[in-house]
């Protein structure tokens, strides 16, 4: 390949990339959504220097003090404290990093899962395909929230526990839409091309067919983080997942529970951080399914 | 068709199948059994008599067999806790989960047919973003929140609706509202979508052409081609509205199927979680096929495959 094309090639590349910065201004809630998840996942991490308290610390003579909106808040509070004293806002900057923990390796641990099966479906067909189809069937069969609180029992409620007994259950999706579309793509003139010069299996799934499934398998990912927040967030609820004194949103909401008469503030402030993460996750990635130009049925 | 049919039928038996021995499993994975049943408490012969008497000490294989032959005419052997036959015991809860079931999937139809295909009609118009709307808020509100949110609202603020409980008709209201929201966003997108489609599609322009009634064309002939995948994801999302309605019913201590998982799991009394995996299960096993064959019958081309 001589140099003027090359040239051409970097420039035709820097053309398309300016062009999905274009659509991807143009989208403003994907940018919204992406941008707002961003910062989510920025106090996350910096969790310890950005809360004002220790989330674990105990104050018995500063209970269910109300946050700012409501009268007679204590300005030491933003967001007041919660049925021990603790302070909320620090509770509910932890949580973050628990709900982006278990939507994140969730989604790496499932999205491992099901790419390989849906890949190896997809590609080898016949008998493979048949085997790996009844195993989708068989894992659709099964109540997710009703196995996996039996499976946390078994584990034992904590965090891992939480992502793992996720992570076992929610590749169904990345199965069936990798498996899909590598059908799609293994019929290509390329991958023809490639097996007739002699490219071994291996050579053929992850160096030409694997590279053309990512976009695929980020929009399924964002899909299954948002699940897997959402998911956890319920099993913690009901205590089957992540345990006290740990802040997870869904612990929470079930510690707010006892509360609802008198102090209902205390249902809002995690609720609506839930909501807000998992209405950003999903915006950011419909963006990501108009961007990268697939259809509504992924 | 009958070859389709009998392919379908072995592959819901075999998923089934499978689903059994994951279920069976899974219980012995928990522990013993007999000291389960015990309590902590329970001294040496206590436990073997517990052993003898319900059958642990047979191998893992017969006691599967045995458990799968019962299970197979209905009979799921006796809970550990409540000391009542399980079958009884989901006989008693089924309709209450059913009805939720029911009636949150009529709510998600009601709320999102119309719509989608208003939307589809209008696109770009208030109603359509009213949709997008109600769709966006539906997939990211979590329903156990939203289930608190009207109990705050209607039950404690307004006082409505009781708080909990199943007596009256008023108890279901906000679980299958709470439910019937979560199946919402997925229905309606597939009804605008499919509008869309079939709007533009050759045999709608020709019944404008004829001269048809706006009611005649939409309806009769553009909305009706999007029932069959509407009728698929509805069966789907029943069979899921049963296994999601652990949540809420244990929110609204609505005693069906789902509040009886839950205490059945807090509980360890593996004889019924297991039974109401494997009734789920089925129930999902046998939508899905219906809505298979339903499709096939109506859709030549999918039986060839």
């Amino acid at each position: 390949m001589s140099a003027g094309n090359e040239s051409n090639a970097a420039i035709d590349e820097a053309r398309a990339f300016r062009r999905f910065l274009r659509r991807a201004a143009r989208n403003g809630s994907a940018l919204t959504g992406g941008l707002v998840l961003l910062l989510v996942l920025l106090v996350a991490l910096a969790a310890p220097l950005l809360a004002p308290y220790d989330p674990y610390a105990h104050d018995l003579s500063r209970r269910l003090l109300p946050p700012l909106f409501y009268p007679g808040h204590d300005p030491a509070h933003l967001l007041g404290t919660d049925g021990f004293g603790r302070d909320y806002l620090s509770r509910l900057i932890y949580g973050a990093r628990v709900s982006l923990l278990i939507g994140i390796s969730v989604m790496l641990i499932s999205g491992l899962i099901g790419t390989v099966l849906g890949l190896l479906a997809g590609y080898f067909g016949g008998r493979i395909d048949q085997v790996i189809m009844f195993v989708i069937n068989t894992r659709l069969a099964l109540p997710v929230f009703l196995v996996a609180m039996a499976v946390v029992v078994v584990l034992g409620a904590s965090l891992w526990g939480t992502i793992i007994t996720l992570g076992l259950f929610l590749w169904d999706r990345f199965a069936v839409v990798v498996r899909s579309a590598t059908q799609q793509i293994a019929s290509q003139d390329y991958v023809t091309a490639a097996r007739s010069i002699g490219c071994s299996h291996r050579q053929i799934l992850l160096g030409e067919i694997l590279p053309n499934l990512m976009n695929a398998v980020v929009v399924v990912g964002t899909i299954e983080m948002a699940y897997a927040i959402l998911l956890e967030a319920a099993l913690s609820f009901l205590g089957f997942g992540v345990q006290e004194p740990t802040p997870s949103w869904g612990l929470m909401l079930a510690q707010a529970r006892q509360y609802l008469f008198f102090d209902a503030w205390l249902l809002y402030i995690p609720g609506a951080a839930l909501f807000l993460v998992v209405l950003c996750i999903n915006l950011f990635g419909d963006g990501l399914r108009d961007l990268l130009g697939m259809g509504e049925d992924t | 068709m009958l070859p389709f049919v009998a392919k379908r039928l072995v592959s819901a038996l075999l998923t089934l199948l499978l689903v059994s021995v994951l279920t069976f499993s899974l219980a012995h994975l928990a522990g013993d059994p007999a000291i389960a049943v015990a309590g902590r408490e329970a001294s040496a012969e206590d436990i073997e008599r517990i052993r003898a008497y319900y059958g642990f000490d047979r191998p893992i294989v017969v006691q599967y067999l045995s458990w799968c032959a019962k299970a197979a005419v209905g009979d799921f052997g006796m809970s550990y806790h409540y000391q009542q036959a399980v079958s009884d015991m989901l006989v008693a809860r089924l309709p209450i989960t059913l009805s939720l079931g029911i009636a949150a999937l009529a709510f998600a139809l009601v709320l999102s047919l119309p719509l989608g295909v208003l939307a589809a009609i209008r696109r770009g118009s208030l109603i359509d973003r009213l949709c997008l709307f109600l769709a966006v808020v539906g997939q990211a509100m979590p329903t156990f929140w939203l289930a608190l949110l009207m109990i705050v609202y209607f039950s404690l603020t307004l006082q409505w609706l009781p708080v909990s409980g199943n007596s009256s008709w008023l108890n279901f209201v906000m679980p299958t509202i709470a439910l019937g929201y979560f199946a919402t966003p997925a229905l309606m997108r597939l009804t605008r979508a499919g509008m869309i489609d079939a709007l533009e599609s050759d045999y709608v322009r020709t019944a404008w052409a004829k001269g048809l009634r706006p009611f005649t064309v939409l309806f009769r002939h553009a909305l009706r081609n999007v029932m069959i995948p509407i009728v698929s994801v509805s069966a789907v999302q029943l069979g899921a509205m049963l296994a999601g309605s652990i949540v809420v019913e244990q929110i609204f201590a609505l005693q069906g199927i789902g509040w009886l998982g839950y205490d059945a799991t807090v509980r360890s009394d593996l004889p019924v979680v297991q039974a109401i995996t494997l009734i789920i299960a089925a129930f999902y096993v046998l939508l899905t096929l219906a809505a298979d064959l339903i499709n096939a019958a109506l859709d030549p081309r999918i039986r060839v495959t």
